[in-house]
């Protein structure tokens, strides 16, 4: 009978607590005819996170490059009737100066905005203390949002606190929009205002896989694969980091490109490689059924002092791995996601400001070009003073 | 209200927060039904039940499960489209017209079980089963449907509400208040559509919360310690009544009609402690699908003379 159900447990740490299926009773089992099962990848595979928000690397920039296109299109013919209706006003140089200034924002920039404004939403959100999850949801939402929309058609600032609110919502973590607004000093209005548009954007699409469930089931199951030969406390400790960690990976790209499992493996390689090479050896069959010398040799580093029995260890080790995951394929993959993770840059406050100001400038030749011809009386008044200095540009 | 693709005909229903309507998918000509979602009288925005039922229904795809086929925004107005699906058990239960044989009711036991069993893999917990929300299609497939209550599998240490249930389905542990439960409170409401769906009338008709208690109880004994330990830590336990739980005669009696594998499979979801209570894959792994009769033909079962 429970054949099915072991493999489920085992698989889904989280329910262990609750209920334990009766391995001993595993035993080969007459199945019907067509029998198929569902596997735990199928069922990833038919989630909306993987149906809608997953990409290959050259069709995500394409997908960037698209929103990016089309509100560029919409910034420059709004610059062009700028241009028309006030032809008879601008002078030569307001021209030169509208030509170097009032561009519309690259991918780049765009990105990097939002990066900027991701990680705004993450120490907002903590800030708030709400629970991880929602904390990675309102990141993930608002990415998506992003992807979607163009920071020149929504301002990021808008949108930071609908989507935690949306998140905290979603999350089944409810709060009052009033002590919400109050709690976050902003105001109902603005917290709701975009709050169908971000739905919409969002595809309708709210249940998030965040990596930290995997990150739960990876550790239990090294403790069991590697049973007696990793030290609890050191595990502790960088189960703790792997957590931090995967929260700083929900602001950059790894989230579309890989799975939670792969980027939870990943990150523990960033940890500790030592462990992560020795687990998946064991679990997919890098070296063909490890003898107990074989797992001795190599358990030098710190990560694993010799502790406790390994009796157990022999039923875990020949268990059967799943026959489609090959040991240097999947070490390939979490190896490519773990530079993907390191190469990600954040951006600092300056370069965010100076991004900024372009997207709004871009989108307001006409306070450009007031605050460009302030700036010059000012500094004929003070007769020539460098005035590069001081140069601000803030909203 | 417009969509191109849809037209909206009837209006069938009016809930708390949503509006129900048939129509058609215009390109396919296909029934469908649209939940318009109220969503202007909510003061904090999209509302929570609305939130739910679309996260939920757009990760599942399973043939007992409602399908959402599309959702739309229309005037600040979320739409869900729904496949058509005209009748319920609940109705079906209670036209004294129709006739059912146990076949009959094995079908439905299965089609219910396999729905809520893909329900709970995706490691969500549905919290609101009763016959009303067991739709079914024209061609007599029941679609577990209305997930304004789900909410996604806790984990060990969260703190969650009891309130949760219509009250006739409400398992034990939610009764007493308990602060955490998990895929176990599904498995007792569906019990109790067994029980009913064999009776005929309702099992566990309690008329508040405090006599939902009694009836519980008194219907299949209060549990003690021995069979649910520490379960007399739960609040108010010591004002219970103790009545011993139901002898297999005492059930035979009750329940003429069923074999001694539907009681077996009645008792293990209606079993007190949760821990113990059969999960979804248990139930549909269990002998009773497994003897004669086969369970009806779904197209076949007539829902109306």
């Amino acid at each position: 009978m429970s054949q099915t159900q072991s493999k489920e447990s085992s698989q889904v740490p989280d329910l262990s607590t609750d209920k334990t299926p009766p391995k001993e009773e595993v035993e080969e089992e007459e199945k019907p005819p067509y029998y198929k099962r569902i596997t735990d990848d199928d069922l990833y595979r038919n989630s909306s996170q993987y149906r809608m928000w997953s990409y290959t690397a050259d069709h995500l920039r394409e997908k960037r490059s698209e929103t990016c296109q089309r509100a560029t299109e919409v910034v420059n013919r709004k610059l062009e009737e700028f241009v028309n209706t006030h032809q008879d006003e601008l002078t030569e140089e307001d021209m030169k100066i509208l030509k170097l200034k009032a561009s519309p924002l690259t991918m780049d920039e765009e990105l990097k905005l939002i990066n900027f404004y991701s990680k705004k939403v993450q120490v907002i959100a903590q800030h708030l203390n709400l629970p991880t999850e929602v904390v990675a949801t309102s990141i993930t939402f608002f990415r998506r949002f992003y992807l979607e929309n163009s920071v020149s058609e929504y301002d990021p600032k808008n949108l930071v606190h609908t989507t935690i609110f949306l998140a905290c919502k979603s999350e089944n973590y409810f709060i009052s929009v009033d002590s919400f607004a109050k709690k976050a000093k902003s105001s109902r209005d603005a917290i709701l205002k975009y709050e169908f548009k971000l739905l919409e954007s969002l595809k309708f699409s709210l249940l998030n896989h965040h990596p930290y469930k995997p990150l739960h089931g990876f550790f239990l199951d090294i403790q069991t694969v590697l049973h007696g030969k990793v030290d609890l406390k050191y595990m502790g400790q960088i189960y703790d980091r792997c957590k931090k960690r995967i929260t700083d990976a929900l602001l950059t790209d790894v989230v579309y490109l890989y799975t939670p499992p792969q980027i939870t493996l990943a990150i523990l390689l960033m940890e500790d490689e030592q462990l992560v090479k020795r687990y998946l050896g064991m679990k997919f069959g890098k070296e063909e059924t490890p003898e107990e010398g074989d797992i001795d040799s190599k358990k030098k580093d710190a990560s694993a002092p010799d502790t406790e029995d390994t009796e157990s260890k022999d039923k875990e080790s020949t268990k059967k791995a799943p026959e489609d995951i090959n040991f240097d394929k999947l070490f390939s993959v979490i190896e490519e996601c773990k530079q993907t993770l390191k190469n990600s840059e954040s951006v600092s406050t300056e370069e965010a400001k100076r991004v900024a100001a372009k997207n709004y400038y871009c989108q307001k030749p006409d306070i450009l070009l007031q605050k460009l011809k302030r700036k010059k009386e000012a500094t004929d008044l003070e007769d020539g003073e460098p005035t590069s200095k001081k140069q601000k540009l803030d909203e | 209200m417009s969509n191109p693709n849809y037209s909206k005909e009837k209006k069938v229903g009016e809930g708390t927060y949503a509006v129900v309507y048939l129509g058609k998918q215009l390109a396919s000509g296909k029934s469908i039904a649209i939940k318009e979602i109220k969503t202007s009288e909510f003061k904090d925005g999209l509302d929570m039940s609305a939130i739910r039922e679309v996260k939920y229904l757009q990760e599942l795809d399973h043939p007992n499960v409602i399908n959402m086929i599309d959702i739309f925004m229309a005037y600040d107005n979320l739409n869900l489209v729904l496949e058509f699906l005209p009748t319920d058990l609940e109705v079906v239960i209670k036209d004294q017209n129709v006739l059912f044989t146990p076949a009959d009711i094995k079908a439905w036991m299965l089609m219910t079980l396999r729905g809520v069993y893909h329900v709970h893999r995706n490691f969500i917990l549905h919290r609101d089963l009763k016959p009303n929300n067991l739709l079914i299609s024209p061609d007599g497939i029941i679609k577990v449907a209305d997930f304004g209550l789900a909410r996604a599998v806790p984990g060990p240490r969260e703190i969650l509400t009891s309130n949760v249930v219509t009250r006739w389905y409400r398992a034990p542990e939610l009764l007493f208040g308990a602060k955490h439960y998990t895929y176990a409170v599904d498995v007792w409401s569906i019990g109790v559509i067994f029980a009913e769906l064999m009776l005929r009338i309702p099992y566990l008709p309690g008329q508040d919360d405090v006599n939902q208690m009694e009836v519980t109880f008194r219907a299949l004994g209060t549990p003690t310690d021995k069979v649910w330990p520490e379960v007399s830590t739960f609040p108010g336990y010591n004002k219970l009544q103790i009545y011993p739980p139901p002898s297999r005669d005492e059930l035979r009696k009750r329940f003429i009609a069923a074999t001694e594998n539907a009681l077996t499979l009645m008792e293990n979801m209606l079993m007190m402690n949760p821990h113990t209570r059969w999960t979804t894959a248990q139930c549909l792994e269990c002998d009773y699908f497994r003897e004669l009769p086969e369970p009806s033909n779904p197209a076949d079962i007539k829902l109306s003379k």
